[in-house]
């Protein structure tokens, strides 16, 4: 096969894509990581509590839901870091500005990863360097060179008259030299490769089965998305109802199992790939460390993120952990957060070519790396 | 404080409309409901012409300053423009006059467009009652409506030039409400105006106040340090021009002159509004750029800095340098930047009289088709150019956020960037575009591909209206469906320079 040159380059073995994955709602970090080594969660959580024989061991702290289990080898395999007490300096308790302030990381213009792609060493933006599988672009891609929002990778076609149009096109840029004459080179050979990838059938390697919701649909369609080297540097997903304010246990296993399997099937699905694509997952905030009297809780602050494959520093639940004795609860009785999301950030983006001064992506913050 | 009752009453309401279209449509049939959907924004109706395609083998002048003054030209333009003057150079320039004093155009289609975005009119203080979603979505519909449908178009030219030069993202803090209401009462009431006016407008803006932290800019203690971020942008940016002969020093002595300048964000009432702590100035003697400010001048500090640069020689050279790279060419020539900024000075900064100096340059007149479309400038002259009957709604901003050129989203105060580089790995989305446009695929958006090459008599004078010429033997191929022709004309390297 050829190799892609120009505003398509280099993704081939060189390029590495990070995807984000957006729990939106307030996932409870102490449901899907349950510190089965403290007695107060047992005792702020007497019906809620994930009991320790329920629990996928992590370390002598934690366990893992039995809900995320399909998460559970590469945790074991070392590609899955986990970091508890993870969250922002919002104190709001408040969806809209504790995610706003999360995904423009601080009160900057544009988002964290847009200036990410906008800052990072060596920006050869391509036209699809970004993407935002879903129907919005989230905030945190504000400000990218070039952001698509995409369902499928249908949306990346010139229609049913592609086979018409190519040759046609190539034949009146033929004449254009400089930047633009390259540009049209590179973007025709990356039009007959997705054309190509959508010709046929799309087969998941590696034995890898997507469950058939809306979060592992976009995972397939982004796995195929990174196959087709079509320059891919980024990708936001979103998984939403996180808010469990009621009934938590009935609302989160269908929740975790969707992102648990969705995830697994993408990592085995990329294979090789895996080592040169990270996964964060994180979110706004996390929720009471004391149930409530309708079987769920309320807004709180701490709670967890995940890094996986991209060479993550993983079988180890990182960073600083508070415990969960009442004097060192937050406010009303929450986890205070430990681990700003910027320093677990930190890493993934040096390895994702950042450079080490990440002041322009994170303005008026000191970042303090976690190990990840 | 109008009420929301009071507005409801301008018009059948939304839901009246949304009834009337669905039983219009039961007897209609399917096609029709998406037209009887889209009849609230009131498209205007295609032009009756008469219609006419230009004839030369390269771009006449005709054609050059209807590509140059406008989003691009309409189906209808370049009969109409042609028919101002007996010669062709009479028309230009009566299309250049009619252009330059939007107050005497008739925008009837451009008002109608946007007359359904009601948080366009929306007063400052009220903006804070909406989502910021729904803002910056009215918003930019509201850039694209107009950039498509108005008669105005210089004006709208300009709005757009001046929101590049006065960069306000819109996602930072509370310019998410703010951004709304600077677009109306800063670019858009002073874009044809005086430049002074506009810098002073942009000075107090709430949204600029957020958006480069002037709001934080304060000295109310003798160890606390001034907030240099506007001083700094104002200096390069907005006026001198980052060789404009300032200092670091004179950096610091305009932050100081506008210390205690502020927006209310906590509070609950007053939210958004700009107000002067004298509390917060640093009332001190100051020295910018030789020129010295007594102490005591308190809020007047303002007016002393904006007077001592809105003029200055250094920033008349340089929005004179920024015009000619947007009307004229990427590196325009020295001695037209300075007859234009010479005639900036003349007039004390009046915006039509430079752009005047611009047009009746001999450099503009020997322009013709060097420039790359920005991608906002191609997705509209598209548009234009099929006469598309669209609502500017999610889709198209889509593409602009694909070839990152959504307006308000541009986040370091330097705005879009004008030189063609940057814009040149669009393509994909370009192609994308005039594929879609072509083949009916883009939701909200309609041509009448028959009527258009009816109009232009035939395909021939479809393909020079498009291309703004003869077309060339390779752009000449008439062997495909009209569909096909289309996508590949707005596809092509032609189309994608002005």
């Amino acid at each position: 096969m050829t190799t892609l040159r120009g505003s398509f380059d280099g993704n081939g073995d060189r390029r590495r894509c990070l995807v984000v994955v957006f729990l939106r709602g307030a996932a409870d970090g102490l449901e899907l990581v349950p510190p089965t080594g403290e007695d107060g969660y047992y005792r702020a959580r007497p019906l809620l509590g994930v009991r320790p024989e329920d629990a996928l061991a992590l370390d002598q702290r934690f366990g893992l839901n039995p809900g995320l289990g399909a998460l559970h080898p590469f945790y074991l395999d070392g590609d899955l870091a986990v970091v508890h007490a993870a969250g922002s300096e919002d104190s709001s308790r408040s969806h809209f500005e504790a995610q706003d302030l999360m995904e423009h990381g601080g009160l900057a213009a544009g988002g964290w990863l847009g200036r990410f792609l906008r800052y990072r060493q060596d920006p050869a933006p391509g036209a699809l360097s970004a993407v935002a599988l879903g129907k919005t672009l989230p905030e945190c891609l504000r400000g990218a060179p070039a952001a698509a929002v995409m369902q499928s990778l249908d949306d990346f076609t010139l229609g049913p008259e592609s086979d018409t149009l190519l040759p046609r096109l190539a034949r009146l840029y033929a004449r254009e030299e400089g930047e633009l004459g390259r540009s049209a080179h590179d973007t025709l050979e990356a039009l007959q490769r997705i054309e190509a990838l959508r010709a046929e059938p799309y087969r998941p390697t590696g034995g890898a089965e997507y469950p058939q919701d809306e979060l592992g649909r976009s995972l397939r369609e982004l796995a195929r998305l990174i196959k087709a080297r079509v320059g891919l540097e980024a990708a936001t997903l979103d998984l939403g109802g996180w808010d469990s304010h009621l009934a938590q246990e009935a609302l989160l296993e269908p929740l975790m199992t969707r992102l648990a399997r969705g995830l697994a099937a993408f990592y085995q699905d990329l294979g090789s790939d895996m080592e040169a694509t990270s996964v964060v997952v994180m979110t706004e905030f996390g929720r009471r460390v004391r149930e409530n009297a309708s079987l769920g809780t309320d807004h709180g602050r701490g709670s967890v993120m995940f890094v996986l494959g991209g060479g993550t520093r993983g079988g180890r639940v990182t960073g600083a952990w508070p415990g969960l004795d009442e004097s060192v609860l937050e406010g009303p009785g929450d986890l205070p957060v430990l681990n700003n999301y910027r320093d677990v950030l930190a890493p993934v983006l040096r390895r994702h070519g950042a450079g080490d001064d990440l002041s322009r992506i994170f303005p008026d913050f000191e970042i303090d790396p976690l190990e990840v | 404080m109008r009420s929301r009752r009071g507005r409801a009453k301008e018009g059948p309401s939304r839901r009246e409309i949304l009834t009337g279209g669905l039983l219009l449509a039961s007897t209609l049939g399917c096609k029709q409901l998406d037209e009887a959907l889209l009849a609230p924004l009131r498209m205007p109706e295609p032009a009756t012409g008469p219609f006419a395609a230009p004839e030369g083998a390269a771009i006449d002048p005709v054609r050059h300053v209807l590509n140059r003054l406008t989003f691009g030209p309409r189906p209808e333009d370049y009969a109409r423009v042609r028919a101002l003057g007996h010669e062709s150079a009479t028309a230009v320039r009566a299309f250049v006059d009619e252009q330059l004093h939007p107050e005497r155009i008739d925008d009837t289609p451009g008002e109608r467009a946007v007359r359904r975005l009601e948080t366009l009119r929306q007063p400052a203080g009220e903006l804070f009652e909406y989502q910021p979603r729904l803002l910056l979505d009215e918003l930019t519909r509201g850039t694209l409506l107009r950039a498509v449908y108005s008669r105005r178009q210089l004006y709208e030219v300009m709005v757009g030039f001046w929101s590049d030069h006065f960069n306000v993202d819109s996602s930072k803090g509370d310019c998410k409400w703010l951004k709304a209401a600077e677009d109306r009462d800063v670019i858009r009431r002073h874009a044809m105006g005086r430049f002074p006016d506009l810098l002073r407008a942009s000075a107090l803006s709430p949204a600029m106040l957020w958006y480069l932290d002037g709001r934080r800019n304060r000295k109310r203690a003798a160890d606390e340090v001034p907030n240099e971020n506007y001083a700094r942008e104002l200096l390069e940016l907005h006026t001198l021009g980052v060789h404009g002969g300032y200092t670091q020093r004179d950096v610091m002595e305009v932050a100081r002159c506008l210390t205690g300048w502020t927006v209310r964000s906590e509070e609950r009432f007053g939210k958004g509004r700009v107000e002067f702590r004298r509390h917060w100035h640093d009332d001190g003697p100051k020295v910018v750029l030789g020129r010295r400010i007594p102490a005591g001048g308190g809020e007047q500090d303002l007016d002393r800095v904006l007077d001592i640069v809105a003029l200055h020689p250094s920033t008349a050279s340089h929005l004179a340098t920024k015009l000619c790279r947007r009307f004229i060419s990427d590196e325009p020539a020295t001695a037209t930047v300075a007859e234009v900024a010479e005639t900036f000075s003349g007039s004390r900064g009046d915006v039509r009289a430079t752009l005047r100096a611009v047009f009746e340059s001999e450099a503009f007149a020997a322009s013709a088709g060097s420039r790359f479309k920005r991608p906002f400038r191609f997705l509209v002259s598209a548009l234009r150019a099929t006469g598309a009957r669209t609502d500017g709604g999610r889709k198209l901003r889509d593409y602009l956020l694909g070839m990152g050129h959504a307006p308000f989203q541009y986040p370091t105060p330097d705005g879009y960037p004008d030189e063609p580089s940057p814009w040149h790995g669009t393509l994909l989305w370009r192609w994308s575009l005039a594929s879609a446009l072509a083949g009916g695929r883009i939701a909200g958006t309609r041509i009448d591909l028959d009527r258009l090459r009816r109009d232009l008599g035939g395909g021939h004078g479809f393909r020079s209206h498009l291309l703004g010429r003869q077309p060339a033997p390779e752009e000449d191929a008439a062997d495909g469906t009209p569909e096909v022709e289309l996508a590949l004309l707005l596809a092509s390297p032609a189309f994608q320079r002005f």
